[in-house]
């Protein structure tokens, strides 16, 4: 692209610029020559006074329009030297820009490099949109084992991926080729902007680590693609540690529920053996144990439930629910209890359905939790409500009774209480597992703490969210809001 | 002619196993063998042809569902009815033992085992 630099003068200067003028219009050479014969005529003194006259008269004109023309010279060429003047202040000004501007991107590309360089736990990799190496950090260095003068401009990035886990996701009919490798590794960041996920990066000594990527475009000044980043945090020990949680888990759990198996299938063998009748104590005694049985069964549901979720493994069996069920369900299952207990239970609900898409099981889950945790932190005399109904939400959570701009519609459980209440400073901690609110250690309640984690991830799961308003010695009110549809 | 169901049980927990037994005795079932483990348990079905198994999942030798896939793998038989029992209880764990070629599925603690087992030799018996 041609500069104005590189212009000719004509093309970058105006057309009027005097500069420029033939030297006859500059110069008024005529008239000049005119005030000279003027002044012959009058030098030599003639005779009569017409021609003194017309002699006087042609210097006089020539003197003058001489006088208005370097005058006009004079104006221009003060306005040109402003314009000189004009020119060097703004040369000086873009000039000075220029240098600030290189001074902040100079800044800007050294804070740049300083905060990668910082960055040592994690693996930065950049490169071209080829797969090239263009950045290589120390995190990569001390990762991956090469120092970054080996790898940069010399090395493909797919270099220090397994290549099966590269072939796995490839072109079959690619055959191992370099370029359909790269392909694979960022064909998911080209189709969504980034991906991150677990690959296997392979180290200089010929260790496999299990790495998260973060894989990312990277464009140039002009938003075009100019290659690819890749960030990666070594994940090796940590997903070891949790494939051994689930393998112990797993193992609890086995271990755990087999014994429960028999002490639970026996019970039913006896208890309803109809060719020899228990008394009525024996059936309440092995009824105790089979209630305590029933009990450990729970928690161990509840401590590899609590594992799933954590892992990441807690699915749903979606379907459409009748919310007035679960919740008749929630109080039939509550009854037996409340009633030891002396505490009433109350349900209301709307005639009819409530539909949600969810999964019932899960959904009965949360309601039992909630009538079950209500019913515990009650004494005698109180009572427990189920409330259920629908409305309508807006984004920022506020629930109205009829449709509103901008709000979707929700069915709401709610269940409420009149027992001991949590302590205000406490009512945060509340969906975290193992807590237990200082008032139900106070009063003995059972339980470890784990129902109201489980609740809440079945809620998030379903795209729904849990509150809770508590006053300490009023009582509770958990509320479950779901999306209706 | 003898209407009496067959079974083979193989569980490699004594308790289960004889817990099983039971479960199918009150049933209506006559127990042709119990064993503790998967090859045994597939040896047994080859020689006794029972009418139904009632299948561990977890057990040294071979699993419930691979004891399973070779039943449904084998002419002689392939049309015994089995019923799986696991601790596993994800809908996954349940979905395998039925892509296995299980007849039914019960979960640890087996909560409702003899109901189970009738209504599995009732459909014998049909």
């Amino acid at each position: 692209m041609s500069t104005i630099l590189e212009r000719p003068a004509e093309q970058t200067l105006p057309r009027h610029s005097p500069v420029l003028q033939p030297a006859h219009r500059l110069f008024p050479v005529g008239l000049c020559v005119l005030a000279l014969a003027g002044i012959a005529v009058l030098a030599s003194r003639p005779a009569g006074t017409g021609m003194l006259f017309t002699g006087a008269s042609v210097v006089l004109i020539a003197v003058v329009e001489l006088t208005r023309r370097l005058r006009g010279q004079l104006a221009m060429a003060q306005a040109l030297e402003l314009q000189r003047r004009d020119l060097v202040s703004q040369g000086r000004t873009t000039a000075e820009e220029l240098e600030v501007a290189t001074r902040m991107m100079r800044a800007r590309a050294q804070t740049m490099t300083s905060v990668i360089d910082a960055v040592t736990e994690q693996s930065i990799i950049g490169t071209d949109r080829d797969g090239l190496i263009r950045v290589w950090n120390p995190g990569a260095e001390r990762m991956l084992g090469l120092p970054r003068a080996d790898v940069v401009r010399a090395r493909s990035i797919t270099d220090f991926h397994a290549p099966e886990e590269l072939d796995a996701r490839a072109d079959p009919e690619s055959d191992g080729h370099a370029a359909a490798r790269f392909a694979a590794l960022v064909q998911v960041a080209r189709d969504q902007g980034s991906d991150v996920r677990d690959w296997t990066y392979l180290t200089a000594d010929g260790r496999r680590l299990t790495v998260a990527v973060a894989i990312t475009l990277r464009t140039d000044d002009d938003g075009e693609q100019a290659g690819w980043n890749f960030v990666g945090t070594d994940m090796t020990e940590a997903r070891a540690a949790e494939r051994l949680k689930d393998q112990f888990v797993s193992l609890i759990s086995h271990e755990l529920r087999t014994p429960l198996s028999s002490i639970l299938g026996y019970l039913e063998l006896v208890m309803d053996d109809e060719e020899q009748p228990l008394t009525a104590d024996q059936r309440q005694y092995l009824g105790t144990v089979e209630r305590n049985a029933q009990r450990l069964l729970r928690l161990v549901g509840d401590l590899l439930f609590t594992a799933q979720v954590d892992a990441g493994r807690f699915t749903l069996q979606p379907a459409d629910v009748d919310l007035v069920a679960v919740v008749r369900a929630a109080e039939d299952t509550a009854r037996v209890t409340a009633d030891a207990r002396g505490v009433s239970v109350r349900v209301a609900a709307p005639d009819g359905e409530l539909v949600v898409r969810g999964d019932a099981l899960r959904l009965g889950q949360a309601c039992d939790n909630l009538v079950s945790n209500a019913v515990k932190f009650t004494p005698a005399g109180g009572s427990v409500t189920l409330r259920l109904r629908d409305g309508w939400q807006d984004d920022a959570g506020t629930v109205t009774e009829l449709p509103r701009a901008g709000t979707r519609r929700v069915a709401l459980v709610s269940v409420s209480d009149t027992g001991m209440g949590i302590p205000t400073g406490e009512q945060g901690k509340l969906f975290t597992s193992f807590f237990r609110a200082s008032t139900a250690r106070r009063h003995a309640v059972p339980g470890v703490g784990l129902g109201l984690t489980i609740t809440k991830a079945i809620t998030t799961a379903h795209g729904g969210s849990l509150d809770v308003v508590s006053a300490e010695g009023a009582g509770t009110t958990f509320t479950i809001t779901l999306p209706a549809g | 002619m003898d209407d009496t169901v067959r079974v083979l049980v193989a569980d490699d927990e004594d308790d289960i196993r004889l817990l099983v037994s039971l479960a199918v005795r009150k049933a209506g079932g006559t127990v042709v063998a119990a064993v503790a483990d998967g090859r045994q348990a597939l040896a047994a079905a080859r020689t006794e042809l029972p009418d139904l198994l009632v299948l561990d999942v977890s057990m040294p030798g071979a699993t419930g569902l691979e004891v399973c896939t070779a039943l449904r793998a084998d002419v002689a038989t392939a049309g015994c009815r089995v019923l799986l029992l696991s601790a596993g209880a994800s809908p996954d764990d349940v979905a395998a033992g039925l892509a296995a070629g299980a007849d039914a599925y019960l979960p640890k603690p087996l909560a409702g085992l003899i109901a189970e087992v009738r209504s599995l030799t009732a459909v014998v018996r049909a």
